[in-house]
């Protein structure tokens, strides 16, 4: 049996032929490095969206051939990564993300990412308005905003009812009222009723007054504002308003009718500590009657339960501000955006301009069930089979809350310093002095205003 | 002298005297010099890429003085420092306590504690993230098992445990205790294995009570062991995120956020990682001397564990 020796010679003889080798291949790797791009996309929340995903990675690489090495992780650690990524500098081509409100404005900010002003450009027109406003962003080295982000989809807020709930509590959900607040104080009838019948535990509304978050307690406060008439506490250029009365009155407004329903009773109250996933895991519970929680997760989480998902959950958008004007939502967007140091741009892009022709981004929105909607509205219109027909219950109610009706983008959009103020948790912290701590309402508000202006204070725009 | 004490001078007796230190390079001449420096390197290079290069990192991220200013002017960070503070020295020192205590009911030679030991030991075998968000589920006021336990047994509605800022604390702190204490508690229960049976049995010849044989003998075997458990721990716990994250969720209201939680919280939720490397950074003054204490009582070993 032939026995290999290693010895110095051959030590040295074996690595100056793999350093040769590794020399002689690199203009052969380099080449095809050329054309493949390493992008980063983030798991959906049904295997759906997952499949969709792969789809049109795979249909781009047999259109271009070029090639994705595309990995697909689950949001946190998608989040995590990149922003390690972009901290260390080593980066990937491109970064596909639902909704990425806090690194987007952030990096945008700090000049870490590739305008895509190109990419964007030839479909800006059919864009939606919001999905243009959460888009682009405010780059402090440049002094200007610009695109950052390829926009292929967008993601409102609707109410989730347990309509076999409503109806056993005696109650019709044909009478669910139009106005905000009306919405709210019919929902939180079916709590007593509903607990007479022996349902111990139940609430009526999931309301996230939460001071732990990270995003649902901010989101559900943003529309609460919107409803009582202050959604210019932001503006588009950045500044904040909380000095304009009108704003005030509506956090003032809107902080006093969120506390009482808790203290009222009709809302869980552990409702203060939950994280996004409470109220989720309650509603499908049923521990609760309604809540009102980002996209279509809630419900698609359970299509595999035919009952509920066709006949028990009843999705419904909000119509109507307490004013009685047309309620605007908030839509976050999701798409795709290269950092800056990526090795091939050319591609990341190339690949983004055929991902936002408006039938790939259909194809591949549908795919995902229509969690979320396509960015550009004209989509939903000339594929009214699917979205506007559809045979599920939630999809229709969705699509004219985040597409038909009118919207408003995310306010991280237009400033890193609202993502930082939410992280704070400052308006469940306003819920929790009122609850908790016996505060006056306006108090509870100009305590936390204060606070959002001194982060306000460290963005200066211009 | 009794016969303890004259077991225990012959037990210090085999304690080597510190050999004289040679530089390492002494000996290795011409070629072998060269070989010895080829074969380091790929040590010397992954040390420096995976220990040294990220250290360096961190510290370079953190290094602005700004930061620090951001960091003590957000109303957050007091409060995490003073958690940090309660988290690190009650978990810890309870939880070795409680360690130290049960490794000598472990010591029974009885079969079922050696069952018990078993079924002890799952908490630390089971993944730190289900079994912390078991324990916020465990504890949630309206749907959680504690509190449907209390109503069914007595017919009591329980508190919101997470609801309030000492709860929420204590409720991190004993999940660390009850996810970490079965690993220490092995730990000093091999160390209490360790002891010479001649001690105890000379103590006995001595005419010493149980008692005064913990007193004497296996306390002071164990003392080395169980501070350089402590100070590990210490370590293990100012770092740790798990708890605080997955059980309370550093609420209500971020009342009960440690710097840890702070940290990933900065450099996570809201994209700014340097801040969140400075929170981290923060608790160095408490950390390096912590170390150093650490590598000194490793040093020391003569006549204990």
């Amino acid at each position: 049996m032939a026995v290999l020796r290693v010895n110095r010679r051959t030590m040295l003889s074996g690595s100056v032929g793999l350093a040769a080798t590794a020399a002689l291949s690199r203009p052969y790797i380099a080449n095809a490095q050329a054309k493949t791009a390493v992008c980063w996309l983030n798991q959906g929340f049904i295997p759906q969206e997952d499949e969709a995903m792969k789809k049109v990675c795979e249909d781009y690489m047999k259109a271009s051939g070029n090639k994705l090495d595309y990995s697909i992780m689950p949001f946190m650690a998608q989040n995590q990564k990149t922003i390690s990524a972009l901290t260390s500098g080593d980066v990937p081509d491109l970064v596909f993300m639902d909704a990425p409100s806090s690194i987007l404005p952030q990096n945008a900010w700090d000049d870490k990412l590739v305008d895509v002003s190109d990419v964007v450009k030839p479909y800006e027109s059919q864009l939606a308005e919001s999905a243009r406003l959460c888009s682009t962003f405010y780059n402090k080295a440049t002094k200007s905003r610009s695109y950052y982000l390829c926009p292929i989809k967008q993601g409102a807020t609707p109410f989730h009812v347990w309509g076999d709930l409503v109806e056993k509590a005696g109650m019709k959900i044909s009478d669910v009222p139009k106005k905000w607040d009306d919405i709210w104080n019919f929902l939180k009838q079916t709590q007593a009723p509903l607990r007479a019948k022996g349902m111990r535990k139940i609430y009526a509304l999931g309301l996230q007054v939460t001071t732990v978050g990270p995003n649902d307690g901010n989101n559900l406060f943003a529309h609460f504002l919107i409803a009582n008439g202050g959604e210019g506490i932001v503006t588009p250029d950045g500044k904040l308003h909380t000095d304009d009365p009108k704003v005030r009155e509506a956090a003032i407004k809107s902080v006093e009718f969120m506390t009482n329903l808790y203290k009222e009773g009709v809302v869980p109250p552990e409702a203060l500590s939950w994280n996004d996933a409470d109220d989720n895991n309650g509603y499908h519970e049923k521990l609760f009657v309604a809540d009102f929680d980002g996209t279509l997760s809630t419900e698609l989480a359970m299509i595999k339960d035919k009952q509920a998902f066709y006949h028990d959950m009843v999705t419904l958008a909000p119509e109507q501000k307490n004013d009685g004007t047309p309620m605007k939502t908030q839509v976050g967007t999701g798409g795709g955006y290269i950092p800056k140091g990526a090795k091939n741009v050319a591609v990341a892009k190339d690949f983004m301009k055929y991902f936002m022709q408006p039938q790939v981004m259909n194809e591949n929105l549908k795919g995902g069930l229509g969690r979320w909607v396509p960015a550009i509205p004209q989509v939903v219109k000339d594929d009214a089979a699917f979205w506007l027909k559809s045979d599920m219950p939630c999809l229709l109610p969705y699509v004219t809350e985040a597409v038909l009706n009118p919207t408003l983008p995310v306010y991280e959009g237009f400033t890193p310093a609202w993502g930082q103020a939410n992280a704070e948790q400052l308006w469940g912290q306003a819920h929790a002095d009122v609850i908790k701590n016996g505060m006056k309402v306006a108090d509870a508000v100009d305590k936390a205003f204060k606070r959002t202006e001194q982060i306000f204070a460290k963005m200066t725009f211009g | 002298m009794s016969v303890t004490q004259q077991a225990i001078a012959v037990g210090q007796g085999f304690a080597r005297p510190r050999p004289v230190r040679r530089a390492w390079f002494s000996g290795i001449h011409g070629a072998d010099y060269v070989w010895a420096i080829a074969f380091a390197l790929p040590y010397a290079a992954i040390f420096f890429a995976f220990v040294v290069y990220p250290i360096a990192f961190g510290l370079w991220m953190g290094s602005d003085p700004a930061l620090y200013d951001e960091l003590f002017a957000d109303p957050r960070y007091l409060t995490a420092v003073v958690n940090t503070l309660l988290y690190v020295g009650i978990g810890v020192n309870l939880k070795m306590f409680l360690a130290f205590l049960l490794s000598g009911f472990f010591m029974r030679k009885r079969w079922w504690s050696k069952a018990l030991l078993v079924i002890f030991i799952l908490p630390w075998a089971t993944p730190a993230l289900p079994a912390y968000m078991s324990i916020h589920w465990f504890l949630n006021g309206q749907w959680g098992m504690l509190n449907n336990i209390l109503y069914t047994l007595f017919g009591i509605d329980g508190p919101v445990y997470l609801n309030e800022h000492w709860m929420g604390l204590g409720a991190n702190i004993s999940a660390y205790i009850w996810k970490t204490l079965p690993f220490w508690t092995i730990i000093l229960l091999a160390g209490r294995m360790s002891v010479p049976q001649e001690l105890y049995e000379a103590a006995e010849v001595d005419g010493a009570t149980g008692l005064r044989r913990f007193a004497h003998i296996t306390v002071p075997m164990l003392a080395n062991l169980y501070l350089v458990c402590t100070l590990l721990d210490m370590v293990f716990a100012l770092g740790d995120f798990n708890a605080t994250y997955f059980v309370s969720g550093g609420g209500p209201a971020m009342s009960t956020e440690v710097l840890a939680t702070l940290g990933i919280r900065y450099a996570f939720t809201v994209a700014l990682p340097r801040l969140g490397v400075a929170a981290v950074m923060s608790a160095l003054p408490l950390l390096i001397p912590l170390v150093i204490l650490l590598m000194r009582k490793l040093r020391m070993s003569e006549g204990q564990l």
